[in-house]
């Protein structure tokens, strides 16, 4: 006893020092936190742009209060939520009641440490079986939503809880075949694996396999129980759904869980079959001017925000845009420095690509009514996963058949796309749009 | 025996307000369900009566009218008119040619923000969120043109008994010319995101089909009648105001199903507008109010019923009198009363989901409903 | 066919997408950033009420003639008043319960001298019930809302 301590007062503190920074932990531990803080803060002013977007387009200005142009909304909001007091229905299974929203929250961060961000160092870890750690954990949120409507004792998020489980495992198949279209392209199911191997191919998953990258989106829409799926948290039929009795704090966690859930589909959609960190035609060289548009966006970025700056009439305004603006060109000429926009080229187009499938998500939240809950079963199994069966055969044929040639994949694929649509249509006619206006006498 | 749960039963019940976003007001429906299938419903109203009906015997004529107004708050206009034209009647007055072609103007104007309001709310119901606001910017402008007639955008007081109180403002004629331009134009905005979009087909195609019969049985009237096809509009069947000067169609559906009755609604949207414009056309420089006395006293023991075509359905005013200065007795017939008898009929057999469309399809309004 | 085509190609959904992607425009903004840009009300607006008093003599133009209290369908005014060594009537006290009224005009009609009047101002909240009865005072003063700035 006396010599293990004595031996642990002899190491001496540049020892642990040494120690720490050799040990495999310390750069992980360290990503991971960045990775975090960065998703927590996408996630928050994920909601803003959300909010803003959805304005635009329903002709309103969104949040404009709080900060110049609203920017501190998101501040605002977490705020208040933490400062909400935590409500416990009287019925209420409290144990699980309290730990169900965690358990959403978890799945749906602990994934981010799978997803290659850029090449190289990028990731956190890179698993030879990162496609199946990330459909597995991510899975696991759906238990939060089940137990959080069971626990509460009440109707509406019960029937919440209900519809979302079914909708999560109907459209995990149809999102699932999908995927695995990609990885027989691929070969592999390491996502650094499936990014390189769109390289050597020259093109995107998305134009080689457009067919499963469509049903992917729209699996991936309604596994993130967004509109047109958004059935779980219906709010003119169930009120809000699973989240129905939560408050506070907790309520504040499903709503992480649900962004980040958006950050992941939207990742994951990148990953397989936009190219992950590959700028668009990554394999013509006359395109090298694209390798500047990191500089171009911060550029642009510093433009935009001096423009909002200059169109203000309020001086505090003016001047926190004028410095958030010079702040972007002081970052435009950081990037500009060729190891610097070397090093960050690959995250840069990620994370384009990303906001961009983002950006969509919130497009059809502003355009589509909702689906009902027997029309959205009917669209997962009767339409995406015959479709995505049919796509995964045609695509195994196909690489079997021609190898890895894109042309013959791309139009098989889209040919079979028609085709199978047409089957599946067939039939059912429905009535033509307009059939009261000729009525009209 | 153990304390029986809702899980243990098959049928579920489930109630549907008064609190819920999507009973437009404060109805309460109790659904029994079988898993999402709605097998049966009850109606609980009353929960914004008011009692308007007894309010009136308490006021003179003319003061009655501001309370009209309250109860179908999204269509002031069309209330107030009935109530008006009744006590007209009453009295016997003849309308001057200007106030019956402002007053139907108005009323059209009314007709068409009813419907925008209700289609926006019916989007929404149904999960689109953006036409809500597309339709209350253009309700806005129907508003604004209000509130510079009368000095009121939702509860107008825009008529007084025997015409008009205000005569037009100037650019009156400009502000309802431009709408009437603009609003074919937004219609069809709409259209392009409801009207062919397959999610909203498949929400309301064949839910809450409400045969013609039955319509006829259960006294529904407006809209929800024509949706299922029986042509019955009381602007063409019994003209009243100048209803029949002007040429316009009357929309019928086929199907009589939430889709149908969309399209209806849109419809009469364009027809509206083609009456306005025909007014305007008729619209000449004259008298505003009619001969009526500074106090009004129908004679005793008089009585009329008068009904015109609201945006929801009939909307008739029983009005008797017994020789002072208060009617005797004012009985309402408000359209969104009789048209919510039909809900139960249209949500047998549907599911919950459908429940909001069909609410949602009637269109109804509590505080008309509860008066 | 045609119909079949669009069906499979998304037309109608991609329709849709337009429209409101087309709406982002920053000219098709329609609302208004109220405390801070005060929207025009028209000249017609019924708000709050106003006692009227001469412009040059500043003395009440009204006649305490108590029509408005008896045209309004609440009951809500109360016009209290003397009178004069000549018999005049004067107008003493006038009291008018908002927190009844339905902003119909009736009393503004009824006015014979135009002295009650409906007007623009439309900010007439308050922290109590009892700050909606207005005084005589007030009603000549009209409503002081506050004018906020960023």
């Amino acid at each position: 006893m006396k010599a293990i301590c004595e031996a642990a007062l002899s190491v001496s503190s540049g020892d642990v020092v040494a120690f720490l920074l050799r040990h495999p932990l310390l750069v992980a531990t360290l990503k991971i936190l960045v990775v975090f803080a960065v998703l927590s803060g996408l996630v928050a002013y994920l909601v803003y742009l959300e909010r803003k977007v959805l304005a635009f387009m329903q002709a309103r200005l969104g949040p404009m209060r709080v900060g110049p142009w609203g920017l501190l909304q998101p501040i605002a909001d977490g705020l208040k939520l933490l400062l909400k007091e935590d409500l416990i229905p009287a019925g209420a299974d409290k144990a699980i009641f309290l730990l169900a929203p965690v358990i959403s929250v978890v799945a749906a961060f602990s994934v981010f440490a799978a997803i290659p961000y850029g090449p190289g160092g990028w990731t956190i870890t890179n698993p030879n079986v990162g496609i199946l750690l990330i459909l597995g954990v991510s899975s696991l949120g759906i238990y939060g939503i089940i137990l959080g409507g069971w626990s509460s004792n009440s109707h509406y998020p019960l029937m919440g809880a209900f519809r979302s489980a079914a909708q999560l495992v109907s459209y995990e198949v149809a999102a699932g075949l999908a995927i695995v279209s990609v990885l027989l392209m691929a070969n592999s199911l390491s996502l650094v694996e499936i990014v390189r191997r769109q390289q050597q191919m020259g093109a995107w998953n998305a134009f080689l396999n457009p067919v499963a990258f469509l049903i992917y989106l729209i699996a991936g829409v309604a596994e993130t129980n967004r509109n047109p799926f958004d059935l779980p948290e219906a709010e003119s039929e169930l009120t809000g759904g699973f989240h129905t009795e939560y408050s506070g704090f907790r309520f504040a966690l499903y709503f992480l869980a649900e962004y980040t859930n958006m950050v992941l589909i939207a990742s994951l959609a990148t990953v397989l079959f936009l190219g992950g960190w590959l700028r668009p035609f990554p394999g013509v060289r006359w395109l090298w001017p694209l390798d500047f548009a990191p500089v171009a966006a911060f550029v642009g970025a510093a433009l935009f925000v001096g423009w909002l700056g200059h169109g203000s009439r309020v001086r505090a305004e003016r001047i926190f845009f004028t410095v958030l603006a010079l702040g972007c060109v002081v970052l435009a000429a950081v990037v500009a420095v060729p190891v610097v926009l070397h090093a960050i080229q690959g995250v840069f187009w990620f994370t384009l690509k990303v906001l961009v499938i983002l950006y969509g998500f919130i497009w059809y939240r502003a355009t589509f009514p909702r689906y009902r809950f027997d029309q959205l079963m009917a669209v997962g199994w009767r339409r995406l996963i015959p479709l995505a069966l049919a796509s995964l055969m045609v695509t195994a044929a196909m690489l079997l058949w021609t190898g890895n040639r894109a042309w013959p994949l791309t139009l098989a694929n889209l040919l079979v796309g028609v085709g199978m649509t047409v089957v599946l249509t067939a039939g059912r006619s429905g009535r033509p749009p307009r059939s009261a206006l000729e009525a009209t006498r | 025996m153990a304390e029986a749960t809702f899980l243990d039963a098959n049928e579920l019940v489930l109630n549907m307000g008064p609190q819920h976003p999507a009973t437009h007001g404060v109805l309460r429906v109790k659904l029994r369900l079988d898993g999402e299938r709605v097998l049966g419903s009850e109606c609980v109203i009353g929960y914004l009566h008011r009692g308007v009906e007894k309010i009136a015997e308490n006021r003179t004529y003319a003061q009655f009218a501001p309370y009209t107004d309250r109860m179908d708050y999204v269509a002031a206009v069309t209330n107030g008119m009935g109530y008006c034209e009744a006590v007209e009647k009453l009295l016997g007055v003849e309308l001057p040619p200007r106030a019956q072609w402002t007053r139907m103007i108005l009323a059209e104007l009314q007709r068409i923000a009813s419907h925008l309001l209700w289609l926006g709310t019916h989007a929404l119901d149904l999960g689109a969120m953006t036409p809500v606001f597309y339709t209350f910017r253009e309700r806005e402008e129907i508003l604004n043109i209000f509130e510079n007639y009368c000095g009121a955008r939702l509860t107008t007081h825009a008529f007084r008994i025997g015409g008009l109180q205000y005569d037009l403002y100037d650019e009156f004629e400009a502000d309802v010319r431009k709408f009437c331009d603009d609003l074919p134009g937004k219609i069809d905005e709409y259209e392009q995101l409801l009207t062919t979009n397959r999610i909203w087909m498949e929400r309301t195609q064949g839910v809450g089909v409400l045969k013609p019969d039955d319509a006829i049985a259960l006294g529904v009237t407006g809209p929800v009648l024509r949706g299922s096809g029986v042509q019955w509009d009381v602007r063409k069947a019994q003209p009243y105001e100048a209803y029949a000067q002007v040429a316009f169609d009357v929309p019928i559906g086929r199907h009589g199903d939430t889709y149908d009755r969309y399209l209806v609604r849109l419809q009469e949207m364009r027809q509206s507008v083609r009456i306005i414009r025909q007014c305007l056309e008729r619209l000449e420089p004259g008298p505003i109010l009619g001969k009526v006395g500074k106090i009004i006293k129908p004679p005793a023991g008089t009585e009329v019923y008068h009904s015109i075509e609201g945006p929801k359905g009939e909307l008739g005013y029983f009005v008797v009198s017994d020789g002072t200065v208060n009617p005797y007795r004012v009985r309402i017939r408000p359209p969104s009363f009789l048209n919510l008898q039909a809900l139960d009929k249209m949500i047998q057999g549907q599911l919950v989901a459908d429940v909001v469309a069909i609410i949602g399809t009637i269109d109804i309004v509590l505080g008309e409903v509860d008066r | 066919m045609k119909e079949r085509l669009r069906k499979i190609f998304l037309v109608d959904l991609l329709r849709g997408l337009r429209v409101t992607f087309s709406y982002q425009r920053p000219s098709a903004t329609y609302t208004e950033q109220y405390p801070l840009e005060r929207p025009p009300v028209a000249e017609r607006y019924r708000g709050a009420p106003r006692l009227n008093n001469h412009p040059v003599t500043g003395e009440t133009l009204c006649i305490a003639c108590n029509l408005c209290a008896l045209a309004c369908p609440e009951n809500l005014i109360v016009v209290g008043w003397q009178r004069t060594a000549d018999r005049k009537k004067k107008l003493t006290t006038f009291t008018y319960d908002l927190s009844r009224c339905m902003f119909c005009g009736l009393c503004e009609d009824a006015c014979p001298v135009d002295a009650l009047e409906l007007t623009q101002d439309f900010e007439i909240a308050r922290y109590s019930r009892e700050g909606l009865i207005w005084d005589r005072k007030q009603l000549e003063e009209g409503p002081a809302p506050t004018r906020y700035t960023r």
